[in-house]
């Protein structure tokens, strides 16, 4: 019962913080209901048996990742970059691939919920201790290859961020700075 | 997932959480004003005047008056600041910080446990003060003016960067525990306290805290005589007041998690664990203190190259000796994973 | 309200995924198509860790028993580590158009000299 209360809250909140993300015109408003939608997704996790990485998720996402999201559309606010912006209308091609992908997913949510619903097989552990064994001996390679894929990922980032300096933060007066 | 209590129903559980965390509270808000009299009153030492004197003997009415007088201020909003995350930024620091208190061990047993004893106690420490940050972004970008956008810049940039060494420190800790349980923790010092062990990681982590807490050297998100106040510079009475107590619960909060992780938690002879607990607080506190009263502030530069080129890699350091030593010396620390 | 199965969060990670797809098709903004992709990876995650809190057998065999339904975890903190790592880069890039072309609309950045 504790998990159904969790889980529709959790799914409430996940999906209503994700459309306003998908709505909103502004960038920093779009970045904060991110935040909160991963917040959601959390919730979800936990109502999983996961609180590990529920946790993982919002030190690693909201606490890092989504910072630096809020930073950089700080920085290209202060310099007169408008956080509004225009709704692009989609072209009737465009809608082509999405529509058909919503449609195939709404036929898959009629046919699933329809079925009968099978009940957890597993008490998913959530024991970190069981999960960093299981990280470092069967899933030795991947902790490997995503150590070099951070590398790569630091190096790439000091490289492209290296060129060309951020013109003066000040030139534009601060009215301009738009919420 | 909370350890002690187990057998006790729901509301019985919930029952004590709710009483623990009121007094918790009620004693945290009402010995904040009088820290900030405590500090005013070492730095007044330190540097040879009197320090505040007026109210009551020896000052020690100068909080209600600071108090009165910031509930009693007329409450300015601008009128070019963005409303909803201009009110809700000082409250965001003010809850991390309190929340963070529910999982510090106080003593042995449940009376005197955690509030709320998770088993991932580390990694809600470490989401909390993650989250913090998003306090000062957001006055700094709500406010709408130039000191507070560049003092809220340079303070996410600087609380991300020392956030990093702070849990890489704490990582080594935990390593040597072999828990992320903060009462598991105090209790695998049993033999010897981890400052004995982790001598560079409690260093480590306590420039990196005086950094996430924006204090000097490292106050540049704030600093006074170029940026004004920084992030709060349009912040005024009890809004202001907010910034204020989440400072310095989050000062007092980080000295708990220094003193619950290296210096043996409750851990001591004769007197009981809460007061051992506030002992090590106060003695952790007091050095905040010295050390905002001695050293200058740092250039903006330096501080960056602190926290990247010197803390984080001396953390990485550290965790490569801690792994070796729990590898080396079972003996030395029965609970890490071998 | 029955028990809550597998389906259910797979269709609440299926709309959280299409809200990505619809924020990356609608969005002229670069940094508000970083967004939707991080949208649709987490709602990958969801998919993940629900596969293994339902999985009925390890996916491979494995010599730890108690730890063989929690594949799908490890995969979802894989995919946490890769969004980092493509936030990191993406930004750094979108800086960089910033200054080359003085805004973030990726329809206004055509030129290819660079």
């Amino acid at each position: 019962m504790a998990q159904n209360i969790l889980f529709y809250l959790a799914a409430v909140m996940a999906v209503a913080t994700t459309s306003m993300v998908v709505i909103t015109r502004n960038a920093v408003y779009a970045v904060l209901y991110l935040i909160m939608s991963l917040f959601a997704v959390a919730l979800v996790f936990l109502s999983l048996n996961a609180p590990f990485l529920a946790l993982v998720e919002i030190i690693v996402y909201a606490g890092a990742i989504m910072v630096l999201f809020l930073f950089v559309v700080m920085m290209l606010n202060l310099q007169g970059q408008r956080g509004d912006e225009a709704t692009k209308r989609p072209t009737r091609r465009q809608m082509i691939v999405p529509g058909a992908l919503a449609l195939l997913l709404l036929i898959l949510i009629v046919v699933s919920l329809s079925a009968g619903t099978p009940a957890a097989t597993n008490a998913a552990l959530s024991d970190p201790k069981l999960l960093g064994e299981l990280l470092f001996t069967k899933h030795y390679l991947g902790v490997k290859l995503s150590g070099i894929i951070l590398l790569i990922g630091t190096i790439g980032g000091l490289h492209i961020g290296r060129g060309g300096s951020i013109p003066s933060t000040m030139e534009k007066p601060i009215d301009d700075v738009t919420h | 997932m909370t350890g002690a209590l187990s057998n006790e129903p729901l509301w019985y559980q919930l029952l004590i959480a709710v009483i623990k965390a009121s007094v918790l509270m009620g004693a945290l808000l009402g010995v904040t004003g009088w820290l900030v009299l405590a500090e005013r009153k070492i730095i007044a030492w330190l540097q040879g005047r009197p320090g505040p004197n007026r109210a009551g003997p020896m000052g020690l009415f100068q909080p209600v008056a600071d108090v009165l007088k910031l509930l009693t201020k007329e409450e300015s909003i601008p009128p070019f600041v963005n409303k909803i995350l201009f009110i809700a930024a000082p409250a965001i620091i003010t809850i991390t910080a309190m929340v963070s208190y529910a999982i510090i061990p106080w003593g042995p047993n449940p009376v005197w446990g955690a509030i709320s004893n998770l088993n991932l106690g580390v990694l809600l420490f470490l989401a909390l003060s993650s989250l913090g940050v998003y306090s000062i972004v957001l006055a700094g970008w709500s406010s709408n003016s130039k000191y507070a956008v560049l003092g809220g810049l340079r303070a996410t940039a600087q609380m991300i960067s020392y956030e990093l060494s702070l849990s890489m420190a704490l990582l080594a800790a935990v390593m040597m525990a072999g828990t992320l349980n903060f009462q598991l923790i105090v209790e695998a010092q049993r033999p010897f306290w981890f400052i004995l062990l982790q001598p560079l990681g409690f260093f480590i982590f306590f420039v990196s805290a005086i950094a996430e807490s924006r204090r000097t050297p490292f106050d540049l998100p704030e600093a006074e005589n170029e940026l004004v106040a920084g992030f709060h510079t349009e912040y005024s009475a009890m809004k202001f007041a907010l910034f204020f107590l989440g400072e310095y619960m989050g000062v007092i909060l980080l000295s708990g998690i220094m003193a619950t992780v290296y210096l043996g938690g409750y851990q001591g002879p004769i007197l009981p664990g809460p007061v051992w607990m506030i002992l090590k607080i106060a003695v952790l506190f007091f050095v905040f203190v010295w050390i905002r009263a001695t050293y200058p502030r740092f250039r903006y530069d330096h501080l960056m190259q602190i926290g990247w080129k010197w803390l984080i890699p001396l953390a990485v350091l550290n965790l490569i000796i801690t792994a070796v030593l729990c590898l080396t010396f079972p003996n030395l620390v029965p609970n890490a994973i071998h | 309200m029955g028990p809550i199965g597998l389906q259910h969060y797979l269709v609440l990670g299926a709309i959280l995924f299409v809200l990505g797809v619809i924020g990356i098709v609608s969005r002229k903004n670069a940094v508000g198509i970083l967004i939707s992709i991080e949208l649709m990876l987490n709602a990958a995650n969801i998919n993940l860790i629900a596969f293994s809190r339902y999985s009925n057998k390890p996916i491979f065999p494995t010599t730890m028993p108690e730890a063989a339904y929690m594949d799908g975890q490890v995969f979802a903190i894989f995919v946490i580590i890769l969004a980092a790592c493509e936030a990191a880069v993406a930004l750094a890039i979108i800086l960089n158009l910033f200054n080359m072309f003085g805004t973030i609309e990726v329809d206004d950045a055509d030129t290819m000299r660079g």
